[in-house]
């Protein structure tokens, strides 16, 4: 479906008079509008490129580092700590970074580096500590999954931690560690928000991280909020957005085959050992000859190595979890003022002191239910017959892989498809129904694999009870499988769906900027919080930024009691489980 | 920190030069060793000596406590969550297990082997080079020696020489740990703690790995934790029984075997239980 979309929308675009196939891949001019357009895909992906890159080179050592501190360092106390941190780094929305990014990060910027108003390097920074999360976990398990027992034959022989971890733990964990970096990429590459926000929207080839920039995503999304007129200026973000789609696929399916192998357990094969060799010779020639031979001072020499490494890997925790407190801080400030009764209940205003998100908060609600009732039948049902009564044929291990790859799909491309098939091809405009059908294909692929999940921890020893009874396979699942996953079935779907409430790029191009009225029935047009508080966020006048603040409060709020649910019925399911 | 080399003597220079015209004597005196994970008290007041350069062996029923003792001795036990160690291992005249001294130098002169092969993911070259080069050594030429010497100590030369470069992981499960050996022995240590290596072995691994112990001996003290009486008996001079934590009785295997003192150790070995 998101391929057809996809092709579909750009054969209008290259189908287009003014548009020419070479230049579109070659041409480094991206002027959508004007009397004479010109479509250089080269200064979008420049702009992708500094950025995602960028985001790379800052992400990419903090996430490794604390992974590796986080594995091999940290205390039991000290992971039971940081584990939540992560995971709420993970679980903001990525307007409310957005929102950081240009009002928080981007003015400092300005005034000490000399940056323009809006900059690459502030979408930078912040992006990279949206995909740090992705980077430590996934590392993380990486290096967890390597077994103990080389850890003790490394420590028997007097290395030091640090030995053991630098030379034996992250050898052995390279390819995890490399999908890691890998996945973040994609993200990196796939995020709109943050981009749309902070960086400006004015597209150059050019590699200035001080200087506005355009990405592919932020294009897409100018074309939904409707900067751009309609036209062909329009279809190219279908072709923008293939684009995109096919880059993000190639990088996450390359990245998930290497985390399906390390969670398979096949002994991961140490990547680049043929670099590493040839960098060994290169350091051998190289290297201080005259190293301290005397056994002590070397030994004092390692153990210091040892403890300088240990605790600037510990400060590359320390690092994302003061960067997180800065960002919560500065949102409560500027909003904590805004938020009164009024706010509550009032509708959006032009003028700021009358301002209220009443409708705004129905909207997302109601776009949440609707959301839940496609999403969880559908998904539940995939994953059952996936893990229940599927056999393992290459069907539905094309299945898995398209589930799989669809969780990795920019949530803006999500956006695309809403548009163009629910919006458009079955007329439903731009109402709930749209955008619920939209976030709710896009939460398809948690729910499943969470699902799945749920399912794998009942022990078989249930069912072959039940069969042994003479049960059918249906009532097996029926009344044994399903009654016992639903606590774990049910956590997961309340965390998928609180990630889509705060999604925005998907419904940027379906909910509205303003609406007289909270919608009432499924074809109503609707806003919602995440858009609100984008609108918000570009409001030039500075008090709207105050109540962009005052509502991302609101959205934590509730995204924050979802989770709290969802740890709660984990909680009490494992306190009352027997088996 | 405790300076432990200048206790142990002159690191860099062969074992054997260090042990020249000693008189056989005790490597290591045990006393009062009490280890504990959380409520399950493990090792229960311990008090014994391992003599030098002689193969000791513990034997005892699953869960005796008999790894745990052994894992003390190069202080393994440091790096699992909740491990309490009381007591005094004296080994050269320093208690081991006094906080000050780094089980980092310690660990460098009292190798291991364990239960389970457990090769680096490098080659045969680099596993057993490993521990040379996180002690300071870098010339090729060097660690081209010390890797054939320790092959051949280990009685694997002959069969890895052609293939130094290619993964260890394709070796066999006998082949591994007879790697394994090699690369504790390539640090030069004096003192080798194998905890059941053979149990992962089939019958024609096992016997390679106990005529290496037997050779190894020569040089170095050894001590074995194993769950199999045969080996304990054809390999070791002395032999340690273990029960629920308790080191019930030690003496010479000879005597332990044939003629034990105490009655729980009879009725292990006679096979009444465990």
């Amino acid at each position: 479906m998101i391929v057809y979309t996809l092709v579909d929308g750009s054969i209008d675009f290259f189908g287009n008079p003014a548009v020419d196939l070479v230049d579109f891949f070659t041409g480094t001019m991206w002027r959508p509008n004007g009397a004479e357009p010109s479509f250089g895909l080269l200064a979008l992906l420049s702009g992708t490129i500094l950025i995602a890159g960028g985001t790379l080179l800052v992400a990419g050592p903090l996430g490794i580092g604390a992974a590796i501190y986080l594995s091999e360092f940290a205390g039991p106390r000290f992971r039971s700590i940081a584990k939540p941190v992560i995971e709420l780094l993970a679980g903001i929305p990525s307007i409310v970074y957005g929102f950081f990014a240009l009002l928080v990060i981007s003015p400092i910027f300005q005034e000490y580096l000399g940056a323009s108003y809006f900059n690459a390097a502030s979408a930078i920074v912040v992006m990279s500590v949206m995909v740090l999360p992705i980077i430590i976990s996934v590392s993380d398990d990486a290096m967890k999954a390597i077994p103990r027992s080389l850890r003790e034959a490394s420590l028997s022989m007097g290395a030091t931690k640090w030995e053991t971890a630098t030379k034996v733990v992250m050898p052995a964990a390279s390819s995890g560690i490399m999908a890691s970096v890998l996945l973040g990429l994609a993200r990196a590459i796939g995020e709109t928000m943050i981009v749309v926000l902070a960086a400006g929207s004015v597209a150059g080839f050019s590699f200035n991280i001080f200087g506005e920039t355009q990405t592919m995503t932020s294009y897409i999304a100018q074309v939904a909020t409707g900067d751009i007129p309609p036209g062909v200026a329009v279809s190219a973000a279908f072709a923008v957005g293939l684009v995109l789609f096919a880059i993000t696929y190639i990088i996450n399916s390359l990245a998930s085959k290497v985390v399906d192998r390390i969670r398979r357990g096949s002994a991961p094969k140490s990547a680049g050992g043929k670099i590493e060799k040839v960098l060994r010779k290169l350091a051998a020639r190289f290297s201080f000859r005259s190293r301290p031979r005397d056994s002590e001072s070397l030994l004092r020499r390692r153990q210091l190595i040892g403890k300088i490494g240990s605790q600037s890997m510990a400060l590359c925790i320390f690092l994302a979890g003061a960067f997180l407190i800065i960002l919560l801080a500065s949102v409560l400030v500027q909003g904590i003022g805004v938020i009164d009764l009024t706010f509550l209940t009032e509708f959006p205003s032009s003028s700021p002191d009358r301002a209220g998100i009443y409708p705004v908060v129905i909207g997302s609600l109601s776009l949440m239910g609707l959301t839940m009732l496609f999403a969880i039948p559908v998904g539940v049902g995939a994953a059952a017959y996936l893990n229940e009564f599927a056999r393992d044929t290459r069907f539905t291990r094309l299945l898995r892989r398209i589930i799989q790859n669809l969780a990795g799909v920019p949530s803006i491309v999500f956006g695309l498809v809403g548009l163009y098939i629910f919006s458009r091809m079955f007329g439903f405009g731009a109402s709930l129904l749209s955008g619920a059908l939209t976030l709710a294909i896009m939460s398809l692929p948690v729910i499943v694999v969470t699902t799945e999940e749920a399912l794998r921890a009942v022990p078989m020893t249930f069912r072959e009870a039940a069969k042994g009874l003479g049960a059918t396979k249906w009532q097996t699942v029926r009344h044994h499988v399903l009654p016992n996953a639903v606590p774990g079935i049910m956590t997961g779907t309340i965390l998928s769906l609180s990630r889509a409430i705060g999604e925005t790029a998907p419904i940027l191009f379906i909910a509205a900027v303003f609406e007289k009225t909270a919608p009432s029935g499924i074809m109503d047009g609707f806003m919602a919080l995440p858009v609100t508080i984008f609108y918000w966020t570009r409001h030039p006048n500075g008090e709207f930024h105050d109540l962009a603040a005052g509502t991302i409060l609101v959205l934590l709020a509730i995204l924050l009691s979802m989770n709290a649910l969802a740890i709660y019925i984990r909680h009490r399911a494992q306190k009352r489980r027997d088996w | 920190m405790l300076n432990i080399f200048k206790v142990l003597g002159n690191q860099g220079k062969p074992a054997e030069s260090v042990m020249t015209g000693q008189p056989k004597g005790d490597a290591m005196s045990i006393e009062g060793l009490n280890i504990s994970y959380g409520s399950n008290h493990a090792v229960k007041g311990v008090k014994m000596s391992i003599p030098l350069k002689s193969v000791t062996a513990f034997i005892g029923p699953s869960g005796c406590g008999k790894s745990t003792l052994l894992r003390a001795l190069n202080r393994m036990n440091d790096e699992i969550e909740g491990c309490k160690t009381e007591g005094t291992v004296t080994w050269k005249g320093v208690n081991i297990l006094d906080p000050k001294v780094d089980p980092v130098a310690l660990r460098s002169k009292v190798g291991m082997v364990f239960q389970k092969p457990n090769p680096f993911p490098k080659s045969i070259f680099d596993n057993i080079a490993y521990g040379p080069r996180i002690h300071g050594i870098t010339e090729r030429s060097e660690l081209e020696k010390i890797v054939e010497k320790s092959l051949r100590n280990a009685a694997l030369w002959d069969e890895v020489k052609d293939r130094l470069d290619e993964s260890a992981m394709g070796l066999s499960g006998g082949q591994q740990q007879r790697l394994c050996i090699a690369r504790a022995l390539a640090i030069d240590p004096e003192v080798i703690l194998m905890d059941e290596p053979c149990s992962a072995l089939d019958p024609i691994a096992t016997s390679k790995i106990e005529d290496l112990i037997e050779e190894l001996k020569k040089k170095y003290t050894v001590v074995i934790v194993t769950h199999n009486m045969q080996q304990a008996a054809r390999v070791s001079d002395y032999t340690g029984f273990m029960y629920l934590g308790e080191l019930i009785e030690f003496g010479e295997t000879e005597q332990i075997f044939q003629k034990p003192n105490e009655r729980l150790t009879e009725n292990y070995i006679t096979g009444r239980f465990g």
